[in-house]
């Protein structure tokens, strides 16, 4: 069941990485597919991320410096990145203050390359019909 | 009890055998630091890992993923408003002087201070020296310039410790410590490990049981995705106290353990396996070998950890999905 398998990849990353706290899977426009949350509210987190993932590769660009890899913010209580998932989708990750990034960043590499092998993303792909049919899974 | 579900000894009921740490590697090196006085930083790479700031051979400062610094400790625990905080981090940080910024402002009481510092010290080399250790090497040795002692680690360049211990305390003690604490868990039973058991809060508790406010605290944080080292976070309190209080609550019925991280083994393989999902028993004897760390593009483990049940069950439902936490385990023994 393909939508198990979104979920387990997800948990594991919070397994791996001490810290991780919640995590969403997102289509790139903010359509929420997949949340291991506890404490947050999984749609607000995927809107939000999307709008900063979005503003976060134009800033990249127009700093001219180079793609986007992460897109973090940083507040008292912890953080939240956020990563490309494929074209056309996206990986919120929330942590407490523990959060190493550095090792959530070299961790997450197989979670986001796996969860793009599982949605099937191609380049260019743009339409929402096989994450849609993962919504009901 | 079939033998499916049944753990690997070990990893049930206690805690690891000093032996089965990182201890040892740790020990090695800082003794060499001791002896040679060093000024640097020793890197940990492994579960948690960390980076252990030396000056003169002693450690000023640890940060670690598996316990929070004494700054999460101050602000969490309310002891320093956040407000406060940053004023004197925006004045003092850059410099390394926010220990005598905060002193100096009244926020905190310079005896105090040391007082917390060390305690978060033992706590993040218990975190360290306790967990898994890959690799451990002084990495940066500064320049010998600081000859008092007294300033930040790293002189050299890198940044300051935020809040470093001075005087530096000595690995021996820090170590020492860590020992009997490993050593107090590896005798405990229904221990509730740190680094890896979440717990959930019984919803049907019995209503006579009295709480403390601290117990209420952590049984509010109980929803089966915090470990002990994740409430420690959010409470500013220790990671090994947490340890033991959710302990004495698991025994007492107040919390269970609903499921378990898997901690992935160093390098060298010498360890266990981590025990694979209660839910998935036929899987556990065909679970192949975790991938080194090092490997790059390696595919991550197969099949998800425990999934914990949603907060709503009951907890007898709960522990029905969960057999090997309820019962008394044979097997449960201190050797793994």
């Amino acid at each position: 069941m393909a939508g198990e398998a979104l979920l387990a990849e997800m948990e594991a990353l919070r397994d791996r990485v001490s810290g991780i706290t919640d995590t969403a899977l997102a289509t790139r426009d903010g359509l929420l597919m997949k949340a291991d949350t506890a404490d947050v509210d999984p749609d607000n987190i995927a809107a939000m991320a999307s709008a900063m993932l979005s503003v976060a590769r134009t800033m990249a660009a127009e700093a001219r410096r180079g793609s986007l890899q992460e897109a973090t913010t940083r507040g008292s209580g912890g953080y939240i990145a956020t990563y490309a998932v494929g074209a056309t989708a996206l990986l919120v990750v929330v942590g407490d203050t523990g959060l190493d990034l550095a090792q959530l960043y070299r961790e997450s590499r197989a979670t986001v390359e796996n969860l793009r092998r599982l949605l099937g993303s191609t380049a260019g792909q743009a339409s929402l019909a096989p994450a849609a049919s993962l919504l009901a899974a | 009890m079939n033998a499916a579900r049944r753990e690997r000894s070990g990893t049930a009921r206690t805690g690891q055998p000093v032996a089965s740490t990182g201890y040892e590697t740790v020990r090695r090196v800082l003794a060499d630091c001791e002896t040679k006085r060093s000024f640097g930083v020793v890197r940990v790479t492994g579960e948690p890992g960390g980076l252990i700031y030396l000056a003169d051979g002693g450690v000023i400062a640890i940060e670690t993923a598996g316990a929070p610094g004494a700054d999460v400790v101050l602000l969490r625990s309310g002891r320093i408003r956040e407000s406060e905080w940053t004023a004197a981090y925006a004045e003092a940080a850059a410099h390394g002087q926010l220990a005598a910024e905060l002193t100096s402002r009244g926020l905190i009481g310079a005896a105090e201070l040391e007082a917390v510092l060390r305690v978060a010290l033992a706590d993040a080399m218990f975190a360290v020296a306790g967990g898994l250790v890959e690799e451990c090497a002084l990495e940066q040795v500064a320049a010998h310039g600081s000859e008092d002692g007294q300033g930040p680690a790293g002189t050299g360049g890198e940044a300051p410790v935020l809040l470093p211990l001075s005087p530096p305390a000595s690995p021996t003690w820090l170590l020492a410590e860590t020992v009997r604490r490993l050593e107090v868990l590896a005798r405990t039973p229904e221990l509730v490990r740190h680094d890896r058991d979440r717990v959930t809060a019984d919803p049907e508790r019995p209503a006579n049981t009295p709480l403390s406010r601290a117990q209420e605290e952590l049984a509010g944080l109980a929803n089966g995705r915090r470990t002990a080292r994740d409430m420690a976070f959010v409470t500013g309190r220790g990671v090994y106290a947490l340890s033991l209080e959710l302990t004495r609550m698991n025994r007492a019925g107040l919390v269970a353990i609903t499921s378990r991280r898997a901690i992935r083994p160093p390098a060298d393989g010498t360890r266990k396996q981590a025990p694979a999902p209660k839910s998935q028993p036929a899987a556990e004897a065909s679970q192949p070998p975790l991938p080194r760390r090092s490997n790059p593009g390696r595919q991550p483990r197969p099949g998800p950890a425990e999934i914990a049940p949603p907060p709503s069950s009951a907890l007898h439902r709960l522990l029905k999905l969960f057999p090997a936490a309820t019962d008394g385990d044979a097997e449960a023994g201190t050797g793994s």
